[in-house]
């Protein structure tokens, strides 16, 4: 195995759903020689894209878990973990940027810069992620690669420079000039394999030179040395390569690629781009805290000699056991180390350390800093870091999004309850935006997630994977109780009754307030005991669990307390927290209590003679339609709708628009139910109760 | 500071006391400056004075992304809400929201016929109803006159008036016969309004090239 990390390349391949990522990284898999025939993502063979090894995702031609693989081109070692592309999945990109040095932006030529590549963009930035982009399907009707550059400067920020132009266009396009060589490529044999070089066009010449210009001067900015080698007029390939790498680097430039995977065009170029232009392990600054020094900032070195900090990013429930995927940022990871998980402190040894392509493994002695590979019979959750015994750091811990919808499941018998009981134990592990928890009052087991697609493939996957027969309840939406004006209590807690008593009196107020709970204390003259302060906080804050109006989780309530009683021998922890629940509830029933609804961010891409129609099935929805963006024959509808009236969207918005728009969705914002809404939930609630 | 006080704050009262009702309905007004003088600030605040009012506005941007105009509005009630101290500024922002609809085009596909076929959309399903239109990015170059009495003719129709803006280059400051600038004299004819925004150090000079000037300065 390769042991020189400046020759590693960890990347991801994100995004929009239908830029034709899958295909790109199959073809990649192909000419790197990890797989010897191709397989389209709803390919005639039924064989499928090796990247969708789950059913599920070969039938849906959808990618949802980012299988990791890796490969070989021209003696660099690339790590490519492939992620999904609908916006309920995010949780995947965001876990895979985290990891990967470097990003690959894959834009579809006809499409351009759609919604979901702005959500991955904007991931990428959180994570520094440098990035290539490249647009695809440039053999389709109505491909314009320097429209998506365009785009890719005005609605993401970046300095988009074109690396290529291509030769014809649409049914046309037979290969790309290479601005940096000056040559035009053509993709010969039957799967594209060949590489013939050959002199510019003529009728392209002219432009080649233009935009070979403007790639000079935009790499120029980056380095001093092609600087003076563009006014010299003596630029040499390696020397604007470097410039154009250090651009790269600081996120400054945006090398854009050309091509068409499905048609075996431009993925090479594009490869050797990977290990031009993308950082190696050493170039991107990584850092731990300390947990034994006040969580202070250590500076990793991809040094396989250092005490090894790891990352386990990704689980999965494999045929021997729990597959973990981990990435390496110091030291070696070897079979048969001992080593620390630093949340649980708990030691680990290592069994099999393998490397991961789709569903098949390899299996390998180590991992050393730099590269990713996967563990077998580890017990972790996603997120934990590894260490050497002798430190104890911590990755710093990765985002995560709240869930905004849920379900109830009911298994059809005790069979069907144990194997579920399996899946989601397995399903939560791996996935933390997914949740399951059993409702008390009911009995329901919940299932709560991040969309309404989210969920159902995960039913989807219970029923397949684990043969488990469930059936589901209507999806329920994560409503919020608040208060919307100021309002005071004062409640005496007395049971004095023969026996052990309980006394505590507590007097303030509560306010609408931006913070989900805050609690201030401006009671003087020890009007209760100081040690009981923190019992009261706790009271209130438990009352805040279920309010009062529909039993929904309550937010945004400020409690001052000012006043209160206590009593020598019957005050007690108790006591007041049973005083200040009650209080709670006292001055919750004048606070005028209001339902709050969460509303998704919505984008619709739609043919524009469809826009009219979009846009009445939205307002239909209650939507707001906050702005329209018309692009020629592309429309992009905005809009903010509340998640009840989106169940079920897909379709309507299928069979409006004759199949060709898509949506996607993220979660926005909280927002007060309107007072037809919140009376049906009420009666609703009533209904609920009465049975 | 409530609502009504920001809406004292407008930078047009100085022209006319009350600035929402500068144009008449199918009136049209022009801001002119150079690039980076301040021509889309002055028509947020225009913006915002209206929806402070309750007033619908069509927000129509050419070139731009619905996520640039939309920053552009939190940009300006965010300054204005750290200049005034307001604490209400959320619940301000859920008010005017349901008034305001942005819609931006490609430069080189917008065409009167267009923006009348996505005005109808939003009016024949009663999703909404503009009262004011704020057309920012029109290149005035390459419009003819033709297409821009269309436009007043359909601002006629839908009963608002609309405000545009103009980008003058240094070549333009060459006093005019009538001291409109040459971008827009062909044309000045179907301005009812137009005001000139002139840098003079920290401050932006607001000068009323055509148009009813009150007397009483507030």
């Amino acid at each position: 195995m390769n042991r020189d990390p400046a020759k590693v390349r960890n990347i991801g391949i994100s995004a929009h759903i239908d830029a034709g990522k899958t295909t790109l990284t199959e073809r990649i898999l192909f000419y790197t020689q990890r797989i010897h025939a191709i397989h389209d993502v709803k390919g005639k063979d039924g064989v499928g894209a090796t990247m969708d090894f789950m059913e599920l995702e070969k039938e849906r031609g959808i990618t949802i878990t980012s299988a990791a693989t890796y490969c070989e081109w021209k003696g660099y070692e690339i790590n490519i973990i492939d992620t999904p592309g609908h916006v309920d999945f995010t949780i995947e990109v965001e876990r895979a940027l985290r990891v990967l040095d470097g990003g690959v932006l894959v834009l579809c030529s006809v499409g351009g810069v759609q919604s979901q590549s702005i959500t991955v963009d904007r991931q990428m930035s959180r994570y520094k992620v440098p990035c290539i982009a490249f647009i695809n399907k440039c053999d389709r009707s109505g491909a314009n690669p320097f429209r998506v550059i365009e785009q890719l400067r005005e609605k993401l920020n970046h300095n988009a420079i074109a690396m290529q132009i291509p030769i014809g266009l649409e049914s046309d396009f037979q290969g790309v000039v290479d601005l940096i060589s000056m040559k035009a490529m053509y993709f010969d044999g039957p799967s594209g394999e060949q590489i013939r070089l050959e002199e510019i066009p003529q009728g392209l010449r002219a432009e080649a030179e233009a935009r070979r210009e403007s790639l000079i001067d935009a790499a120029s900015m980056f380095s001093d040395e092609l600087m003076e080698a563009a006014l010299d007029e003596k630029v040499t390939a390696d020397v604007l390569i470097d410039a154009i790498r250090n651009g790269t680097l600081a996120r400054g430039l945006t090398p854009v690629f050309i091509g068409s995977a499905y048609k075996n065009k431009g993925v090479q170029p594009l490869l050797d781009a990977v290990t031009h232009y993308l950082p190696q392990p050493m170039d991107i600054e990584n850092f731990a805290l300390d947990m034994e020094n006040e969580e202070a900032e250590k500076k990793l070195e991809t040094d396989f000699s250092k005490p090894l900090v790891a990352l386990a990013f990704k689980l999965e429930e494999g045929r021997y056991g729990q597959l973990t995927y981990i990435r390496v940022y110091q030291g070696t990871l070897s079979k048969g180390d001992t080593i620390v998980n630093s949340r649980t402190g708990k030691k680990v040894r290592i069994g099999r350390v393998v490397h991961m392509h789709a569903d098949q493994m390899e299996e390998i002695g180590s991992i050393p800093a730099g590269y990713i590979g996967a563990l077998f019979g580890v017990d972790c959750a996603s997120g934990d870091t590894f260490t050497s015994p002798e430190i104890r750091y911590s990755m710093t811990s990765m985002y995560i999004p709240e869930p905004v919808i849920s379900l109830a499941i009911v298994p059809m018998d005790n069979k069907a309850q144990v194997k579920m009981s399996k899946a989601l134990s397995r399903f939560t592990k791996e996935d933390p935006t997914f949740r399951a928890y059993v409702n008390h009052e009911t009995g329901d087991t919940i299932i709560s997630g991040m969309g309404e697609l989210h969920l159902e493939i995960y039913v989807e996957r219970m029923r397949r994977e684990y043969s488990a027969d469930v059936t589901t309840g209507m999806p329920q939406v994560a409503y919020r109780e608040t208060i919307t004006r100021q309002a005071e209590f004062n409640y005496t807690h007395k049971k004095q009754t023969g026996g052990a008593g309980q006394f505590g009196r507590v007097a303030g107020y509560m306010e609408p307030v931006k913070d989900e709970f805050v609690f201030e204390n401006r009671i003087v003259g020890g009007a209760i005991p100081t040690e009981f302060i923190s019992s009261c906080e706790k009271g209130f804050k438990k009352s805040m669990e279920k309010g009062q109006l529909l039993g929904f989780p309550v937010t945004g309530v400020k409690i001052v307390i000012n006043d209160g009683q206590s009593h020598p021998v019957d005050s007690s922890d108790m006591a007041f927290r049973a005083a200040s629940r009650l209080a709670f509830l006292e001055g919750y029933r004048k606070a005028r209590p209001v339902i709050l609804e969460p509303i998704m961010k919505v984008a619709v891409e739609t043919p524009t003679e469809f826009q009219g129609a979009v846009m009445g099935s939205l307002n239909q929805r209650r939507g707001m339609i906050l702005g329209t963006q018309d692009e020629g024959n592309i429309s992009v509808i905005e809009a903010e709708v509340p998640l009840a009236e989106m169940f079920g969207y897909s379709t309507i918005l299928r069979s409006g628009t004759q199949g060709k728009a898509q949506f996607t969705m993220e979660f926005s914002t909280y927002r007060q139910a309107p007072k037809n809404v919140t009376d049906e939930l009420i009666k609703k609630a009533a209904e609920g109760k009465k049975r | 500071m409530s609502e009504n006080n920001l809406i004292l704050k407008n930078p047009l009262k100085f022209i006319k006391e009350d600035a929402g009702h500068l144009l008449a309905d199918g009136q049209f007004g022009a801001i002119l400056a150079r690039a980076g003088e301040g021509k889309t600030s002055f028509l947020m605040h225009l913006a915002l004075d209206n929806l402070l009012r309750g007033k619908n506005v069509l927000h129509i941007c050419l070139g731009q992304p619905i996520k640039k105009v939309c920053l552009w509005y939190e940009e300006v009630l965010h300054r204005i809400s750290d200049q005034y101290e307001l604490n209400n500024t959320n619940v301000m922002w859920e008010m005017i929201l349901p008034h305001r609809f942005i819609m931006t085009f490609n430069i080189e596909d917008f065409s009167v016929k267009r923006l009348e076929e996505r005005l109808n959309d939003l009016t024949e399903q009663g999703i909404f109803f503009p009262q004011i239109v704020l057309l920012d990015g029109l290149p005035f170059d390459k419009t003819e006159q033709a297409s821009l009495s269309k436009l007043k003719a359909l601002a006629k129709e839908h009963g608002f008036p609309a405000w545009f803006t103009l980008m003058t280059h240094r070549e333009n400051n060459i006093e005019q016969p009538d001291d409109i600038p040459s971008p827009i004299s062909h044309i000045s004819d179907l301005f009812e309004v137009i005001v000139r925004l002139r840098p003079a150090g920290r401050e932006i000079n607001v000068q009323l090239i055509k148009g009813q000037k009150v007397d009483k300065v507030p």
